[in-house]
């Protein structure tokens, strides 16, 4: 999971080739990793990827701020 | 009497020492710390020969370094230039030779981005805001503040010295700066106060980054009012319902930003939830904002003030609209009428003077109004109009945006006429993309078509014909736009075409061209 969503940002959705790898500790909102579009991509990807649904009130800081806490949120919600 | 920026600083922090000025995420100065940091940055920049008219860069992502760095900078007499952090390094190298910009003020997040900045020729002599362990010269924000102000001297500034320089998209392929004097920035602030009745109470959400024009409001009419300005994260401006709560939790009253960020607040179904009786009013511009959105946000905040506000940066703001009710389906928004302490002439095809209500092109002569373009003479002339007066000369600024006054004096906008667009609020000139796009040597010819993808949004698309020897995909020529151009400029799809649609007159046919795609 950790590697399928670090791959899809790095080869799909960052805005200049990264010069370290990406790791799951990288703050993706603040950094500029992703702007506003990409991070709608990366949502509309974990979708389809992991056949569950973001509802809009999920779509918050606490849960997207790094691949790790999209993990979390996402164990969580499969739980 | 106050006539340059850093002075509302000082004043606000004689009069209001404690209260807060700026706020970010969970840390804040009040007026009296902020004052001093400044005056301690300005002591750095002196130290280092920094001198009045010179050009320092401010390359950081929103925080409260931002309002420190920048009012440092004016303390010192030189301008500072706003460097989007999202911009590819070589827009940045490029920037900084176009500037002269010897010393760069940033933040330890961007880094990385120091060290590719590095490998390129530039007249960069320092860092100030990073440790790097590199030979270069870099000084961290703890040491800046530990400077002691014993020897620090003020340095007299005139209210017609540059106070900042902001870029923006240029058709020729390069960013041109928009050279602001503290007379046109205070006067923005000041007529801003003035407008819309700024005062210590307000909170005022700073959503802008600081490369675009709007942002002023918060950094500039925010301490003039000695109001606090709440800077907004990167994150939250990317995470609608944090946004949100973020609003709740801080009391905002005012808010200013591009309709978008509004229409993804509303999108997101989270403002809906919040308490917002502290906003008491609601600026937007760059953008149309369109109806149903609008509609829904008055009925949410019915006791709030909305206005459309109008401005290219070179003029700061020049008119705005008082909304007074909720548009329906149909209505068109007026972009409103000039302000205090400006006037305007409507010219036509030919550049003549013709009658204020007939359809042209809208020139503005203001206090707010640049001084011109950076080390480029010949645009500014261009987009230059002088009246005679009398024995005087007057100049107003061209905006290249058509407008036509409708029966009660409101102008509306009627589009440009050039090739500018607006997306997500920044300008961007299509012929820059094209040139861009260009620069790829596989490239024969490219056109650049922007395309409405609901209500509230628009994206770029490129269409290209490429050498027939080689194999070249459209993942390789986005790459290459990403290269040179900022984010919001890439196009979202190349297009790869044998050939395009021509007019009869052989010019690329750019309406054929939304229609194939329109198709795909």
């Amino acid at each position: 999971m950790n590697k399928i969503i670090l791959d899809y940002i790095s080869n799909e959705l960052t805005n200049e080739q990264l010069e370290d790898p990406l790791e799951s500790g990288d703050d993706l909102l603040g950094s500029g990793i992703l702007d506003s579009m990409g991070m709608m991509k990366l949502i509309l990807f974990i979708e389809n990827e992991f056949e569950i649904k973001v509802p809009p009130e999920d779509m918050v800081i606490e849960n997207f701020m790094t691949v790790g806490h999209i993990i979390t949120y996402l164990e969580n919600k499969t739980v | 009497m106050t006539t340059t920026l850093p002075q509302i600083l000082r004043s606000a922090a004689n009069k209001l020492p404690n209260q807060e000025s700026f706020r970010f995420g969970s840390d804040s100065l009040n007026y009296k710390e902020l004052d001093v940091k400044t005056d301690k940055l300005a002591s750095h920049l002196n130290a280092k020969g920094v001198k009045k008219g010179d050009r320092i860069g401010v390359y950081m992502f929103r925080s409260l370094e931002t309002a420190i760095a920048m009012y440092g900078i004016m303390k010192t007499g030189a301008a500072f230039v706003p460097l989007d952090p999202g911009l590819p390094i070589s827009r940045i190298n490029y920037l900084l030779n176009d500037c002269g910009i010897e010393h760069v003020i940033t933040n330890p997040n961007l880094h990385r981005k120091h060290r590719k900045i590095l490998e390129h020729k530039s007249p960069l002599k320092s860092f100030i805001g990073v440790r790097l362990n590199t030979d270069f010269e870099t000084i961290s924000w703890d040491d800046i503040f530990n400077i002691t102000l014993e020897n620090f001297i003020e340095i007299p500034i005139n209210e017609n010295d540059l106070a900042y320089i902001m870029y923006t998209s240029g058709s020729t392929g390069f960013p041109k700066g928009i050279m602001h004097t503290h007379k046109s920035g205070l006067s923005y602030a000041r007529l801003s106060v003035n407008l819309f009745k700024i005062n210590e109470d307000d909170r005022l959400a700073s959503h802008a980054p600081l490369h675009f024009d709007i942002s002023t409001l918060g950094y500039l009419a925010g301490p003039l009012a000695m109001a606090t300005t709440i800077i907004i994260s990167e994150a939250h401006t990317k995470m609608a319902p944090s946004l949100a709560a973020l609003i709740e939790q801080e009391k905002i009253t005012i808010w200013y930003s591009v309709p978008l960020a509004l229409v993804q607040l509303l999108q997101s179904n989270s403002i809906q939830k919040m308490n917002l009786s502290a906003l008491r009013l609601f600026l937007f511009g760059g953008e149309v904002f369109a109806n149903k959105f609008l509609n829904e946000l008055m009925h949410l905040c019915p006791e709030a003030k909305f206005y459309n506000v109008y401005g290219p940066a070179e003029v700061n703001q020049c008119t705005c609209y008082h909304i007074k009710k909720p548009p329906l389906k149909k209505d068109v928004i007026p972009i409103g009428q000039v302000w205090e302490e400006t006037e305007f002439i409507i010219l036509d095809k030919q550049g003549r003077k013709i009658n204020n209500n007939d359809y042209g092109e809208l020139a503005i002569h203001s206090s707010t109004m640049m001084k011109g373009y950076w080390n480029n003479q010949t645009l500014t002339n261009k987009s230059t109009y002088v009246a005679i007066q009398g024995e005087l000369e007057k100049k107003f600024f061209k905006t290249g945006d058509m407008v036509k006054m409708n029966e009660t004096g409101d102008f509306h906008f009627k589009g440009r006429n050039d090739r500018q667009v607006k997306i997500r609020g920044y300008r961007i000139e299509i012929d820059e993309i094209e040139a861009a796009l260009l620069t790829h040597e596989k490239i024969i010819e490219a056109a650049v078509i922007v395309l409405q993808k609901n209500e509230s949004e628009k994206e770029v698309m490129a269409a290209v014909i490429v050498d027939q020897s080689c194999t070249i995909g459209s993942k390789e020529l986005l790459e290459h736009c990403r290269g040179s151009l900022p984010s919001y400029a890439v196009p979202q799809s190349i297009e790869i075409m044998p050939d395009f649609p021509r007019t009869g007159s052989g010019k690329i046919d750019r309406k054929e061209i939304i229609k194939t795609y329109i198709k795909i």
